[in-house]
């Protein structure tokens, strides 16, 4: 990042390619929404060119992508604030048609219903089940990137998990 | 109570970010605490299960787009740049193939044709204004002059006294004019006008028909006014040719002693 910072505007096409599934993955976990996502991902690297001169290369050049990216969430969320729509379970749900076996689709089933419990999460629940568990970032990179002491962050994990179970239970009944 | 302690150490353990102390530690006491160890459970499960929903795949789309958006910008930031840079080297191109003596030779020309040109042309547009300017006054003359004589011919008064207080407008007072205003002023059966008259020909005493016109005016007049005026006129503009004529004057009969006094006042100033 610090070479496209210096004009070598290519180098970001590398780090395109390097986090761009990274980056729409997160997006996706945070909406649910598929091209949303895309378009997202598309902000994200247009502000990173755009304000290239504003990463100091103290941190990790991920933690300030993923800083960007959360200030187009909430730009977004500021923009659209009626309910989202979650294409995502809507998807899973069809793809669980009657032709497959019942094991597989009592999978797709419970997986369709953590999804939905994952929706009923709160946004900060969600974003930080997201980093954790799909971006598969360490506590203490979740700090740096969410300005949390390491502590914080294991304890509001452990919090979101609880959350999302009881929400999963209360489905399940 | 002590159970809260280990809530950190539940994100690790799921996490698989414990160190062995730390694990070590964390089966200790699930081993003895039964609420612990199902709520572990329950979470890992829970993680487990998270692990199956997949995360989909962003279309090739994105990266066609993104790498529009990328060779757009790239341009944008190039066409600034070079356009400056073009600038200056246009700039600096100019002094280098241009010697400077041939181009101060050339901005001097442009100087002095510029120059002539004003010259030449300002000159011209004066002269045209001048000759306009004249022919218009020469007619505003003319139309004053005919005015002037029309009105002279009035019967009334005032309009006569009105003709000839446009003589004091007109410069170059022509035969015709003098010659209108001297009948009026011997010949007006109104004092006022003319008494006006003679006012109106005392700025015209550069004429030397007017000035004998005067001098023959003076045994003329019968008013006392008009002969205390003219001997005044004449004492003023020390006319001693008009002596002859107030000697005349004082031979009249019926001559108002005022009036006699004055011209002898004046006949002795005179000489």
């Amino acid at each position: 990042m610090l070479k496209v910072k210096a004009g070598d505007l290519d180098r970001m096409g590398m780090l395109f390619e390097r986090y761009n599934r990274q980056l729409y993955g997160f997006l996706f976990h945070m909406t649910y929404q598929r091209e949303l996502s895309e378009d997202m991902v598309q902000q994200v690297f247009y502000k990173m060119l755009k304000y290239r001169h504003t990463f100091t290369g103290t941190g990790e050049y991920i933690h300030w992508m993923y800083s960007i990216a959360r200030n187009v969430l909430k730009d977004h969320w500021r923009k659209n604030k009626q309910q989202v729509q979650h294409e995502g379970v809507e998807a899973a749900e069809t793809m669980a048609g009657g032709l497959v076996p019942d094991e597989q689709f009592e999978k797709k089933q419970a997986k369709a219903e953590l999804h939905r419990a994952m929706e009923k999460l709160s946004e900060s629940q969600r974003e930080i089940l997201a980093l954790s568990r799909f971006q598969e970032l360490k506590c203490q990179e979740i700090a740096e990137i969410l300005g949390m002491t390491e502590g914080t962050v294991k304890v509001r994990i452990h919090r979101a998990m609880q959350e999302l179970k009881s929400i999963y239970v209360k489905m399940e009944r | 109570m002590k159970c809260e302690l280990y809530e950190e150490l539940f994100t690790g353990w799921i996490n698989k970010e414990l160190s062995p102390e730390e694990s070590g530690a964390l089966e200790r006491h699930i081993a003895g605490c039964a609420n612990c160890r199902e709520e572990l459970q329950g979470l890992q499960q829970m993680w487990d299960a998270m692990g199956q929903i997949e995360t989909p795949e962003p279309s090739a789309n994105m990266g066609v787009k993104f790498y529009a958006m990328l060779d757009t910008y790239k341009e944008s930031v190039k066409e600034q740049r070079s356009l400056w840079a073009d600038i200056k080297y246009q700039v600096s191109r100019i002094w280098e193939w241009q010697p400077r003596w041939p181009m101060a030779y050339n901005l001097a020309m442009v100087v002095i044709l510029v120059g002539a040109g004003y010259l030449f042309f300002g000159k011209s547009k004066s002269d045209d204004q001048d000759k306009q300017l004249k022919a218009l006054s020469s007619q505003v003359h003319e139309l004053k002059q005919t005015m002037m004589l029309a009105l002279l011919e009035n019967p009334s008064a005032s309009e006569r006294i009105r003709g000839v207080s446009y003589t004091s407008e007109i410069k170059h007072a022509d035969k015709q004019v003098i010659d209108a205003l001297l009948a009026t002023l011997n010949n007006d059966p109104n004092v006022n006008v003319r008494l006006s008259t003679l006012d109106a020909l005392t700025h015209l005493t550069g004429y030397p028909e007017v000035r004998e016109g005067l001098i023959k005016s003076i045994v003329e007049q019968d008013s006392p006014l008009m002969q205390l005026a003219i001997a005044d006129v004449m004492l003023k503009l020390q006319e001693k040719r008009s002596v002859k004529s107030f000697k005349e004057l004082l031979k009249q009969k019926g001559l108002d002693n005022g009036v006699r006094d004055k011209i002898k006042q004046t006949i002795t100033q005179l000489i």
